[in-house]
């Protein structure tokens, strides 16, 4: 009995294994591969090449309506990229930039595939740099694809930029020797150093789905030499890109949604004199409240600042009293008080609710939600002429290390 | 018992019919009593032994009366014994026989009761018998008049003495290792259990070897049910031949297919007692210095004599490094395989863009560069296993540093792959079983081939087939992931953690012992005050001291 | 069986857990937030209850009947052939769900991780190892199962705490959902995920003490309601709704979303996917096994391993019948619930003619008496 089963385990085993042998379906060498690192989509300028017809006939299929797209990509050049500590390195650049154009960003892709022996690998595709122009015109388009495809990863970066997006993919910054790593790197840190709000693609794409908040995207200017700054934020209504505030401004937008850890630093005015100090945020504390207000939504924006003293502008004034901090406190309160006004106006215009305003009605106030909004663009309408209130608590707990 | 599988239903039960004793002679004389005649009997063993010219006659008068022989191997007996002890006594009549009578019917009782200086002499009629014990080393003396012959124990053969076990090297712990003397073996083992629980029984199992071999237990522990499968699977065994215990291994592991050993062999008499101790049965086999324990768990092939002996923190601690070894030794080299060619996504981007630069020049897929590389390490490791020592160690440097270096150079391999691989070898080194590191060191190759079509899938594919075979195996009844699964929950303080010896009150039941206690529960109050903490101790120090010593026993521990 | 009866308590929980926990993990989430919007955990609690009503009643139906599995004594209380063809459905019910389950395995796999591999060969692999597998006795079954529980909790649970950073608390309010109607086929569809626990028939007879089978199942039925009620609530928080609403398999995505501190893994969703295999193993086994078994019972057959290859080809072109992705979860969640009534309602009737069947027989010994 015992050796009969084992025949015929064998025979079965084979029969079916033997199949198997013959492939390795899906096995492609690392370094086969053409590693993506980033990608910049720019609206193609009119001395751009013409589209070969790769992915569609000429006048066979309907060519998508939209404006072409022209998609600069740094691709990792195997080799050129040392294992191990750095030796001095060469002149050479470590990776290839390759621009192309298409209808769709999946179009381009194709065409940029049919330009390389390498089979395209989206894996390591960390930022992804939308040009402010492309921006505008909504990105909905690019994310049914980045979407579809499990390569691309949820948690890569989404950045809006100034100028075109395929000059940030030729940037040799001097500080990594990949330049889309830097790129990528400093946007991440971003978040940790608490100059931004968490941003990854797939929050984006959450933010975007949901009925009552509209996303932001790191605005990215580019700087003398190859220095990138943070230019503020870009602020979207729906998916497409309706403006940009300060960099100062993110703060304020921080301090709205409720991020804890606080980066930015503001100058304020000591009462009564003319001097200034810098107050830096160490953290927030934000609570929205939201009820109906005369039949109408309203908001109450509540922020608690903990906050330091970082640097003192004049040797003239000392600050040795407590009075002089609480009334400092008082002073920061109405300044962020006032940015913060300003800055939800500047989005009503817009009629882009960033702060998910919309969300706390629809999570908290649910029968009158599904009663009057229900969708997105009923709220866009609400929206545009919500009331609010904001309260501003600032408490001063350091001023560093200096007695005066 | 249905639970043991009885898959030796030999084929030799079937054959047994024909005759297989290979002696013709040995077999036609199988029932020959010996002759009263000593000429008789003389001729009888000249004709069964040949013309062996390294047997000796010596001829001699008993008390200057009677006409004997002595038959002996000169080179298997111990000369003087049978000088001073046998001949001597016999040939030069003792004191107080002077002037007694010595009839030819009482000479045997005479001789055995009064005359010989010897515990084991017995008497023997049976020729074939005789034969054996003569084989066996012992002395035969034949007297004319008298059929029954006398054989004495007079054995005498070289053995080495007891050295450090090479194989299970340990550097807290005792330092014998077993010899190939079963005798002497036994006797390290009652050595250190002087205990009438302590059971010793023997057998003779090869029809050409006639190997003795002992299956000892502690009664009262071990399983009855095991020790009476542990007899039945031996009594079974009829081969012409035992050389050692990896012979009987074969015959009596319940799944001979298996790659993983479900018997454990140790050269380690401490071991061997722990496990008696904890319930199993030790198989020794004359010839070999290897013991071989039954029922086993998978979780004992990375355990060593080591782990309990030194403190808990540390044991565990080495344990658990030792357990990453295995897992490193399984999957390492698959791991590389599947994220070099399936999903580079998960390495680090500055690490995966750097590796792909190392591997640029590389004309083999990952699979059959690691493949290629890992058979290269097995013949490497095969060469140095034989070689002498002094060159072994040449060559290991010859082969790791210089090939490896230029194999990178060449541009046959990446730099990582041989990274991997030196890992993954030095991961199999550090099981402490040879037999288990084995068994995953051959379960790699499938495992890389999954990861070669299936990427990870493939390796998690493979990793669940051998943890299924695993699972499904059985070592004398007791399932081979024990404590694990099936659950058990003393066991379990001894897998990964070796928890410290008073957590572990009882002994795991997965054995099923009988008797369960370790830790007596009242009597132990030194280990009360170490969990409470050392400040109450102080007070309480004249309880350490009223240890029970036994002084008597102190003599006997030379 | 012949097998001595060796199952513990805790082996009987285990596997329920494992079996439970499957493929359905992924589109989990996906079900709920359909059936309820932000009521998602809501319509999974309710799913859960559900199905812990009708695990609680082939238990009680087991307890009742400590030698038998539900094959033998449905035969003793419909009658012999009613039970007969009562025990066909069933069978022919697991035999599906085996396909059904090893087809959305491949879909995953082919969509998700290995692209370019044929998805038979995804689905043949698994389902040879089931089958392999479904060689062994009961009681190697149980070890396996409770050997693998930990590895299938641990990342469940790792990816589900680290996900958490990402949460935002009001994609989880309102707590009730909009639609009644769609809850409610929402709890069926995910009380279908569930239907693993039947193998629980099949465990009874070969428990060492079947009394405690109700606390195994009590257990069994917390760990893995509970895991499913913290992966909604997780992916819920995580990507809200309206996002979830767009992915098939939210579950991995949460995992794709999720990052390991200190970057070793850059994407844990690979790694998750990988262990999640395992999970689906454990489920695929169980119900091949119930299969194997069931039909080895019904047909007084002493032996199942040549068995558990003959069914092998029925189960795989089984598998191959739905044409794509989106008609395998239409079929999926049509004989999920329907298959409802055949592992509630079923078992529930056979449970109600017993207890009838029961107290007629006290009232005619009393009545003799």
């Amino acid at each position: 009995m015992f050796h009969n089963n084992c025949k015929l385990r064998l025979i079965i085993l084979f029969f079916l294994l033997f199949p198997l042998l013959s492939g390795c379906w899906d096995s492609q060498e690392i370094e086969q591969r053409a590693t993506v690192l980033a990608i910049g989509i720019d609206v193609v300028d009119s001395k751009a090449p013409k589209e070969d017809e790769i992915s569609h006939l000429k006048n066979q299929f309907p060519i998508p309506n939209e404006q072409m797209i022209k998609l600069t990509a740094q691709i990792a050049i195997p080799g050129r990229i040392p294992l191990g500590p750095e030796q001095t390195g060469g002149a050479e650049k470590p990776v290839l930039v390759m621009e192309v154009v298409g209808h769709t960003l999946d179009d381009a892709i194709l065409n940029l595939q049919q330009e390389l022996a390498d089979k395209l690998f989206l894996g390591h595709l960390r930022i992804i740099v939308l040009n402010e122009k492309i921006a505008k015109r909504g990105t909905q388009r690019f994310n049914d694809f980045l979407k579809r495809n499990p390569e691309i990863r949820r948690t890569a970066s989404l950045v809006v930029s100034k100028e075109p997006a395929a000059k940030y993919m030729k940037l040799s910054p001097e500080l990594e020797r990949v330049p889309s790593l830097y790129l990528a790197d400093m946007v991440d840190n971003l978040t940790a150093l608490g100059k931004f709000p968490p941003s990854f693609i797939g929050l984006f794409w959450a933010i975007l789905s949901s009925k009552g908040q509209d996303p932001i995207l790191p605005y990215l200017a580019l700087k003398k030499g190859s220095n990138i700054q943070l230019n503020g934020f870009a602020y979207f209504h729906g998916d497409r890109m309706v403006g940009k505030t300060s960099p100062s401004e993110i703060g304020v937008y921080m301090s709205i949604i409720g991020i804890k850890k606080g980066g930015y630093g503001a100058f304020t005015k000591i009462p009564g004199k003319e001097e200034m100090v810098l107050v830096r945020a160490v953290s927030r504390n934000t609570k929205i409240k939201v009820r109906i207000k005369d039949g109408n939504p309203h908001v109450d924006i509540k922020v608690r600042y903990e906050s330091e003293i970082d640097e003192k502008y004049s040797p003239t004034i000392s600050l040795l009293k407590s009075k002089m901090i609480r009334d400092i406190d008082k002073q920061a309160s109405k300044d962020t008080a006032k940015s913060i006004r300003d800055l939800i106006k500047k989005t009503q215009k817009t009629k882009s609710d960033i702060f998910g305003f919309g969300e706390h009605f629809r999570a908290k106030l649910p029968s009158y939600w599904n009663g009057k909004i229900k969708t997105k663009e009923n709220w866009d309408r609400f929206y545009k002429d919500l009331t609010f209130d904001v309260h501003v608590e600032t408490n001063i707990h350091r001023v560093g290390m200096k007695a005066k | 018992m249905s639970l043991f599988r009885n898959t030796k239903k030999r084929k030799l039960n079937k054959i047994k019919a024909k005759p297989l004793v290979p002696s013709k002679v040995m077999e036609e004389h199988s029932d020959t009593p010996t002759s009263s005649s000593l000429k008789e009997t003389e001729e009888l063993i000249k004709e069964i032994l040949g013309e062996n010219d390294d047997l000796d006659i010596k001829y001699f008068k008993i008390f200057g009366q009677y006409n004997a022989a002595l038959f002996y191997f000169p080179n298997l007996v111990n000369i003087e014994i049978i000088n001073i002890d046998i001949l001597k006594p016999l040939m030069y009549v003792p004191e107080h026989l002077i002037g007694r009578e010595k009839p030819l019917p009482q000479l045997i009782d005479l001789i055995l009761n009064e005359a010989l200086y010897h515990c084991q002499a017995r008497i023997e009629s049976n020729i074939e018998k005789l034969i054996e014990v003569l084989l066996r080393g012992e002395t035969v003396i034949c007297i004319d008049g008298i059929q029954e012959a006398i054989h004495i124990g007079t054995r005498s053969i070289e053995k080495r003495s007891i050295a450090q076990p090479e194989t299970e090297q340990v550097i807290l712990g005792p330092r014998e290792g077993f010899i190939e003397n079963i005798a002497t073996n036994i006797a390290l083992l009652r050595y250190r259990l002087p205990t009438a629980d302590f059971q010793v029984k023997t057998m003779n199992i090869g029809r050409l070897t006639k190997s003795t071999v002992a299956y000892c237990y502690l009664k009262g522990i071990a399983n009855e049910t095991v020790i009476k499968e542990v007899e039945k699977r031996l009594s079974e065994i009829d081969i012409d031949a035992i050389m050692d215990v990896g012979y009987l291994e074969q015959f009596i592991e319940d799944n001979p297919f298996s790659p993983f050993p479900q018997t454990q062999s140790t050269e380690r008499p401490d071991r061997t007692v722990a496990n008696l101790i904890e319930g199993r049965v030790a198989i020794l086999v004359d010839g070999s210095p290897f013991a071989l324990m039954v029922p086993v768990v998978f979780n004992q092939f990375y355990q060593t004599t080591e782990d309990y002996s030194s403190r808990f923190l540390m044991g565990s601690f080495v344990r658990m490094a030792r357990i990453l070894a295995l897992v490193f030794s399984l999957v390492f080299p698959s791991l590389y395989v599947s994220l070099i060619s399936f999903n580079p996504e998960l390495l680090p981007t500055e690490f995966a863009v750097a590796v792909a630069g190392g591997r640029a020049g590389v004309p083999f897929p990952a699979v059959f560069e690691v493949l290629i590389i890992e058979v290269a390490m097995e013949v490497l490791r095969e060469a140095t296993v034989r070689l002498p020592k002094q060159v072994g160690g040449a060559l290991s440097i010859v082969g790791v540093l210089v090939i490896g270096q230029a194999a990178v150079e060449a541009g046959l391999s990446s730099p990582i792959t041989v990274v991997v691989i030196a890992i993954t070898t030095i991961g199999s080194f550090a099981t402490p079983a040879y037999s288990a590191a084995f068994a995953l060191r051959m379960l790699r190759f499938p495992i890389m081939i999954m990861a070669g079509i299936f990427g990870l899938y493939g390796v998690v594919i493979g990793i669940i087939f051998i943890f299924n075979h695993m699972l499904s195996l059985k070592s004398f009844g007791v399932p081979y992931m024990a404590p694990v699964s099936p659950e058990d929950y003393q066991g379990v303080k001894d897998v990964v953690f070796r928890s410290p010896l008073w957590w572990m009150p009882k002994r795991p039941n997965f054995l099923h012992p009988d008797n369960r206690n370790r830790l007596k529960k009242n009597n132990n109050t030194v280990l009360k005050h170490s969990k409470i903490g050392n400040d109450q101790r102080e007070g309480l120090n004249n309880g350490g001291s009223e240890r029970n010593h036994n002084t008597s026993n102190i003599d006997n521990l030379n | 069986m012949g097998d001595p009866k060796e199952i513990t308590t805790l082996q009987t929980s285990t596997i329920l857990i494992s079996t439970i926990i499957g493929v359905g993990v992924l589109p989990l989430p996906l079900f709920a937030v359909r059936a309820g919007d932000t009521g998602a955990p809501l319509v999974t609690l309710s799913g859960i209850a559900l199905a812990a009503i009708g695990l609680f009643i082939i238990t009680v139906l087991g307890m009742r009947h400590p030698e038998k599995t539900i094959i033998t004594y449905s035969q003793e209380i419909l009658g012999k052939w009613m039970g007969r063809f009562c025990s066909l459905f069933v069978i022919f019910f697991f035999l599906i769900l085996t396909g059904l389950a090893s087809r959305e395995f491949g879909e995953v796999v082919v969509s998700a991780v290995l692209r370019e591999t044929p998805l038979e060969v995804t689905v043949i692999v698994m389902l040879l190892l089931a089958c392999l597998s479904c060689r062994n006795n009961i009681n190697v079954f149980s070890y396996i199962h409770n050997f693998y529980v930990p590895m299938i909790l641990a990342p469940a649970m790792i990816v589900v705490v680290l996900s958490l950073k990402n949460a935002n608390v009001l994609y989880l309010r309102p707590l009730i959902g909009t639609n009644f109607y769609d809850m409610f086929t929402g709890m069926l569809t995910i009380s279908a995920l569930f239907q693993g626990t039947f193998i629980i028939t099949m465990i009874i007879p070969s428990m060492k003490t079947p009394n405690k089978a109700l606390k195994a199942s009590f257990w069994g039925i917390s760990i893995s309601g509970g895991l499913y009620l913290l992966l909604v609530i997780a992916t819920v928080a995580v990507f809200g709704p309206e996002e979830i609403k767009q992915i098939f398999w939210p579950t991995l995505e949460l995992a794709r979303t999720t990052t390991v501190p200190g970057n070793i893994l850059q994407r844990l969703d690979v790694i998750f996917l990988a262990v999640w295999v395992t999970a689906v193993f454990t489920t695929l086994f169980s119900s091949y096994f119930f299969t194997i078994h069931s039909i080895k019972e019904i047909c007084h057959l002493k032996d199942h391993k040549m068995l558990s290859y003959f069914i092998l080809p029925f189960v795989f072109i089984l598998a191959m019948v739905p044409k794509d992705i989106l008609q395998l979860y239409e079929v999926i969640q049509y004989v999920g619930r329907a298959g409802l009534l055949i592992t509630i309602f079923y078992p529930g009737s056979l449970l109600l003619i017993d207890f009838i069947k029961g107290w007629r027989k006290k009232k005619s010994v009393s009545q003799q008496l």
